[in-house]
């Protein structure tokens, strides 16, 4: 039967839907199951009622350091009206995804390149054990002297933090490939541009996502820090700002705002994993 | 027609004491197999027989000696003088000598091989598996579903097309093994203790389907096995070899006409002089010597 492209699209709509909704059940569904929600509400009640009741040795109520759930509530919609969080949140999103997808799209290849070929990885990996042990931060001061305080700045720094974590991982899934597979596949006559296409990078693709996890972790600390350092916009530099006027229910919203990115995009990966790896829990 | 001659395999290793140390997976194996005939390779573990038939495949390189199929060498020989080495870098640049061209599939032998565990792609469908087998062949994209499904169909797995092989049972992997290596139509199986690592029951019905299947292709098989009771059903011809170091102990060829029944006097009389000749040694570290 053949089928018209107006029906194609509708029915990768509808897949994508249908998608889109086992997703957010998956993921919320860690968050709001039976076992885990009498832990969130003990914790969000405990957070409203503790800096309420408790008081410091001199007398003042612990409220006045750390802001209960309902004044960082507060805070939080009166910095979206008024002074447009939302804006810094996709401001930092967009420099977030641009240094990880660099990152990504960098790694990937040359640890495969690594992983496949001997003498590739003898010519290449020393350079970078000996890189990788400096940590991210401490390119901070350089990076703003080579590039200025900005986005390539902020972006290099975010590519760095999420760059080592996926290369090694890449080159060690893929070093690790079952020299099985490869044999029935030269066997059968496969290039090695195929092996690496169709059997070294399906045999890592698990660790490869798990690296990307590890890599938006450090991204996230390297985004936080790239906008404190040099910036005029973004989380970080909301976060900073906030710091400079003490402003505590500000910071705490634009912690608890990275921590759920963070989670966000931890859960996003989740899923990608299931659907990439949809044939090792077929069982 | 196979033909290796005087083909040796050497390792080195290095002990738990940090000495260095040689081993010989395989000295001086000489031996010719003809078109359409199922040889097995017959020894107890670790007697280099895998080995030797990883060399008939080209997926490892003879110390010394050679393997031709049908008058090709299958691997050339590695380079042993300096000057050798460096033609062999100049040619193969910074590939392997064991790996194909970089760009195009292009197999360098009309074979096939099958592995004890199966080694068929878990991030494919059954019917991908064998698709992709059919691809590497330069079968076009037209005639590769086809033809998949016509192995599929003989090897009883067409009910099976879009599962993965973790949904299979470990019958059913060799099955499609068996029918990704048949679809390509070669001219020789390499089987690698192909029914090794399934049920008694299992195997039996296993080696009744590849007799089938042999029986429709004419096919060279050639196959390594621990399981005296397979090869003397199966095989044309049975190679014993023994171990340390892994050579051919004795050859015995089985004239007994197919269909043969597992129980044949014939093939039970064989069968003792072929266990007479492993003996139990408890002395020894290995399980068995001959």
């Amino acid at each position: 039967m053949l089928k018209t492209t107006h029906q194609k699209i509708r029915g990768t709509i509808r897949l994508g839907l249908r998608e889109l909704g086992y997703f957010f059940k998956g993921a919320a569904g860690n968050l709001f199951s039976r076992e885990f929600i009498p832990v969130l509400t003990l914790f969000l009640v405990a957070w409203e009622l503790l800096p309420r009741t408790m008081t410091m040795p001199d007398g003042r109520p612990i409220g006045n350091l750390v802001p209960p759930l309902s004044a960082v509530a507060v805070t939080f919609w009166d910095m979206v009206t008024n002074r447009g969080f939302l804006g810094d949140v996709a401001d930092s999103m967009g420099k977030f995804f641009l240094g990880l997808g660099i990152a990504i799209v960098t790694a990937i290849p040359i640890g495969t390149l690594m992983g496949w070929n001997i003498s590739i990885r003898k010519r290449v990996l020393p350079l970078f054990q000996l890189l990788s042990p400096i940590p991210p931060p401490a390119w901070v001061p350089l990076t703003i002297i080579i590039f200025g305080v900005g986005l390539p700045m902020q972006t290099f720094l975010i590519f760095l933090g999420a760059f080592y974590p996926i290369l090694f991982n890449t080159y060690q899934a893929v070093k690790d490939t079952d020299p099985r597979y490869l044999a029935s596949a030269r066997i059968f006559g496969a290039s090695e541009l195929t092996l690496i296409l169709r059997v070294y990078f399906w045999h890592a693709i698990g660790a490869i996502i798990m690296s990307v996890k590890t890599g938006v972790a450090i991204g996230l600390v390297m985004l936080v820090i790239a906008e404190m350092y040099g910036g005029r916009t973004g989380i970080g530099y909301v976060l900073n700002e906030a710091k400079d006027y003490f402003r505590i229910p500000q910071m705490v919203v634009c912690m608890v705002t990275l921590g759920l990115i963070g989670w966000f995009l931890i859960e996003v990966l989740k899923f990608v994993e299931l659907k990439a790896a949809v044939w090792k829990g077929g069982r | 027609m196979i033909e290796a001659r005087n083909v040796s395999k050497f390792f080195s290793i290095i002990n738990e004491d940090r000495t260095a140390d040689g081993i010989t997976a395989v000295l001086s194996v000489s031996l010719m197999i003809e078109d359409g005939k199922i040889v097995s390779l017959l020894g107890p573990s670790g007697c280099g027989k895998s080995t030797f038939l990883e060399i008939l495949g080209g997926l490892q390189a003879p110390t010394e000696g050679n393997v031709c199929i049908d008058g090709v060498q299958v691997l050339e020989p590695l380079p042993s003088t300096r000057k050798e080495m460096e033609a062999y870098r100049k040619k193969y640049k910074f590939l392997s000598p064991l790996a194909n061209r970089m760009w195009k599939n292009q197999p360098k032998h009309n074979i096939a091989m099958i592995f004890q565990d199966y080694a068929v792609f878990p991030w494919m469908t059954v019917l991908q598996n064998v698709m992709f087998a059919l691809k590497l062949r330069g079968v076009p994209r037209q005639k590769r579903e086809d033809k998949a499904l016509v192995y599929l169909k003989k090897v009883g797995l067409a009910d099976s097309l879009r599962k993965y092989p973790a949904q299979l049972s470990g019958g059913m992997r060799q099955r499609l093994a068996l029918a990704r290596a048949l679809s390509v139509e070669p001219k020789i199986i390499l089987m690698d203790e192909p029914f090794a690592a399934v049920d008694a029951l299992t195997r039996e019905r296993l080696q009744d389907d590849l007799l089938r299947l042999w029986g429709e292709t004419g096919i060279t098989i050639v196959m390594v096995t621990h399981d005296t009771d397979e090869a003397l059903y199966l095989s044309d011809e049975i190679v014993v070899f023994s171990p340390n170091p892994g050579t051919i102990r004795n050859r015995f060829d089985i004239d007994v006409p197919r269909p043969r029944r597992r129980s044949d006097p014939e093939l039970l009389e064989l069968k003792s002089r072929i266990t007479s000749l492993f003996k139990y040694d408890i002395n020894h570290e290995s399980e068995f010597s001959i």
